[in-house]
């Protein structure tokens, strides 16, 4: 079965002046999906959504939403709504009226039914009873929460959230967080969701669009991102990751596995792109996936505990390697289990993985990467 | 450092040289000027008879009429130039010309109000820039004199104006959050739905303090309502100049102006508690 796409770019590219913000960019958002953009401050995030919502014209490329071309059409027209990075909640009128601002727009109903559906609205995010309260005597929190029954209450087929989990506290982002995915399948409207923070876009989302440069560096779902990312920008902006830089490709041991040699040690990973023996590479490793084991063993990485950083249910474990011809160390993030083995600063200890905690790609220049 | 002060009482010597400046030019003043309007012209007895005149006189209360309904009018007329405007400047232009429309709306200030009045007479007298115009286009045939009519006045009494409805307006507008314009339209909201529910709302203490201020000054306006009205101008205060310098019954004169002034002050403040404004909120 062919899924149904409800938003979908085709080559989009926005230049301001000179300054190409979003650069040949396609994807399709299916139906009912929760869709991540994720990438760095600067990296055109805003103004993609901005265009689905019709605030910015594309220079080049369609946009589609539910299978008709948008690009002519003006935002107060266009089936979809934003919740703004800063809310944009209108603070001259009470938080029951921002929420039938978009009702009474529309016209064709009475009063009373605005009410009604603006007070299930609020229900729906959890803020019954406070329709009477003015935007500023609400928290941060329940402002986010307006913000979102707001654009709810009309329905709409996409739902454009601009980062608006940013301006919250740790904890009550975690909260929101989790509500928000919740909001989201069971009410089955599309999301398209923009973050910077890669933990949030990783627990919410059905698919992750990484963008980096006004381009789209990968589309996959978190697992995918996360295990088999595509490329040396994915590998070091998504999750936590040991990142070995400037070694060499020594062989391919199939098509899947490569072999690096890193200050003289061998050490094996995934091979991320086309690359030949010889190339210079850089290798990621995830630290949660190293088995760490005390005292010396083979095969694996000999190294020395330089630090032990307690984080309750982890420890984050950094071990220079005894073995290399340069500098080199490596965290490992160590669950505390039963079997945990206990470990001080200055044992010796093993390292190794499996290759599919490593990826390799080209080297690139700290600075560009 | 603040609450030092504060203990202190220093905080008042820092106000000291307004307090004084508004006391001995404005208070003391019209102290005297209250107690002047009580009293008889050749006796100093006290007496009501200066504001008898008043209301007994259809003449000085037809004035006194049109002068309240023409500052109110000349006030609207301002806010509804001045208000696209100010929009357009803040919301509309970029940086550059935004400098630029601004530069030109504060230029004319820079000379004085006379001779800004002098400027119109220039244009509107009878041998003035605009009926020559006219007759060389062919549009008339002999000259026409455009001063001394009440919309002439007007023209002077908006432009001298303009400056204290813009910026104001253009103050509060510069606050407005572009965002808040542009989630409206995310909402389904077009062009007016969205000024009438936002923007306006938004701006209404930069829209009460440019009325109030315009209304004032209109009000107590004497040159350029002379000077392009004429004898016909029926200003209210060309009555008070007439009284004090050219009948020199100042008592009568000071009678009139503590109406004027008694006036503008409860017609400003019902305008604020009818539009639910906050004075302190509004300044
Ligand atoms: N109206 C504009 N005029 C000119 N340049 C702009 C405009 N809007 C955005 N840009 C530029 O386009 C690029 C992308 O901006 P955008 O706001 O889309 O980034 P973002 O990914 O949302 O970043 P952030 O995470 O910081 O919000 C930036 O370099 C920005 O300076
Ligand atoms: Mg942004």
């Amino acid at each position: 079965m062919a899924q149904e796409i409800d938003v979908s770019l085709v080559n989009v590219t926005k230049k301001f002046g000179d300054l190409v913000a979003v650069d040949n960019v396609s994807f399709d958002v299916p139906k009912g999906s929760f869709f991540s953009l994720l990438g760095p401050s600067g990296s055109g995030k805003t103004t993609i959504l901005r265009m689905i919502a019709g605030f910015e014209v594309p220079t080049s490329g369609d946009i589609y939403i539910g299978g008709q071309r948008v690009n002519d059409v003006p935002p107060n027209k266009r089936p979809c709504n934003m919740v703004f990075q800063r809310l944009a909640l209108f603070p001259m009128m009470n938080v029951l009226d921002n929420v039938m601002y978009g009702l009474r727009r529309r016209g064709g109903m009475s009063k009373k039914e605005m009410e009604r559906l603006a007070n299930d609205a609020l229900a729906r995010v959890g803020l019954a009873g406070l329709g009477k309260r003015r935007i500023h005597q609400l928290s941060g929190g329940q402002q986010q929460r307006v913000a979102l029954a707001r654009s709810l209450v009309l329905d709409p087929t996409v739902l454009l959230l601009d980062e608006p989990l940013a301006s919250l506290d740790l904890k009550l982002r975690q909260a929101m967080k989790l509500e928000l995915k919740r909001l989201q399948e069971r009410l089955g409207t599309t999301f398209i969701y923009i973050t910077h923070d890669q933990t949030v876009a990783i627990a919410m989302s059905d698919t992750i669009a990484v963008i980096n440069k006004g381009r789209i560096e990968q589309i996959a779902s978190p697992e995918e991102l996360y295990r088999r990312p595509a490329t040396h920008f994915v590998a070091s902006f998504v999750g936590e990751n040991n990142i070995l830089t400037e070694g060499r490709l020594v062989r391919q041991v199939d098509d899947q596995v490569g072999e690096v040699e890193m200050g003289g040690i061998l050490m094996q990973g995934r091979i991320g792109e086309p690359m030949k023996p010889g190339d210079k590479v850089d290798l990621f490793v995830r630290p949660e996936m190293i088995l760490l084991q005390p005292g010396k063993h083979s095969p694996g990485i000999l190294g020395k505990v330089s630090e032990i950083n307690f984080d309750g249910s982890h420890s984050l474990i950094v071990v220079d390697l005894l073995e290399s011809q340069r500098p080199l160390s490596i965290n490992v993030k160590v669950q505390h289990t039963e079997q945990a083995p206990e470990v001080h600063v200055g044992d010796v200890v093993t390292l190794s993985w499996n290759w599919g905690a490593g990826n390799i790609f080209h080297h690139v220049p700290l600075q560009e990467a | 450092m603040l609450a030092r002060l504060k203990r202190t009482g220093a905080l008042w010597l820092l106000l000291l040289p307004m307090l004084l400046w508004i006391g001995l030019l404005f208070v003391l003043p019209h102290i005297k000027l209250f107690l002047l309007s009580f009293q008889d012209r050749y006796t100093g007895a006290f007496t009501l008879k200066n504001y008898a005149t008043f209301f007994t006189s259809p003449l000085y209360r037809g004035v006194f009429i049109h002068t309240v309904e023409y500052s109110i009018l000349t006030t609207l007329v301002t806010l509804a130039i001045a208000f696209p405007a100010a929009f357009v400047v803040t919301k509309v232009l970029s940086e550059r010309a935004k400098a630029l429309v601004v530069i030109a709306i504060i230029l004319p200030y820079w000379v004085s109000e006379l001779i800004q009045a002098f400027t119109w007479m220039v244009i509107f007298r009878e041998t003035g820039i605009l009926s020559y115009t006219l007759r060389a286009l062919g549009i008339t045939r002999h000259n026409i004199e455009f001063l001394y009519h009440n919309w002439t006045v007007m023209v002077g009494l908006v432009y001298t104006s303009l400056l204290f409805m813009v910026i104001p307006i253009l103050n509060s507008l510069e606050t407005l959050d572009d965002s808040l314009i542009e989630a409206s339209y995310d909402l389904g909201g077009d062009f007016w739905s969205t000024m009438k529910e936002i923007i306006i709302p938004h701006s209404m203490p930069g829209i009460m303090v440019g009325s109030i201020m315009v209304f004032m000054l209109v009000l107590g306006n004497y040159v350029t309502v002379t000077l392009l009205g004429g004898k016909n101008s029926l200003w209210f205060t060309e009555n008070i100049y007439n009284q004090f310098i050219v009948r020199f019954n100042q008592n009568q004169g000071a009678a009139f102006s503590v109406i004027l002034l008694t006036f503008s002050v409860l017609f400003v403040w019902a305008l604020l508690k009818i539009t639910k404004q906050d004075l302190s909120e509004a300044m």
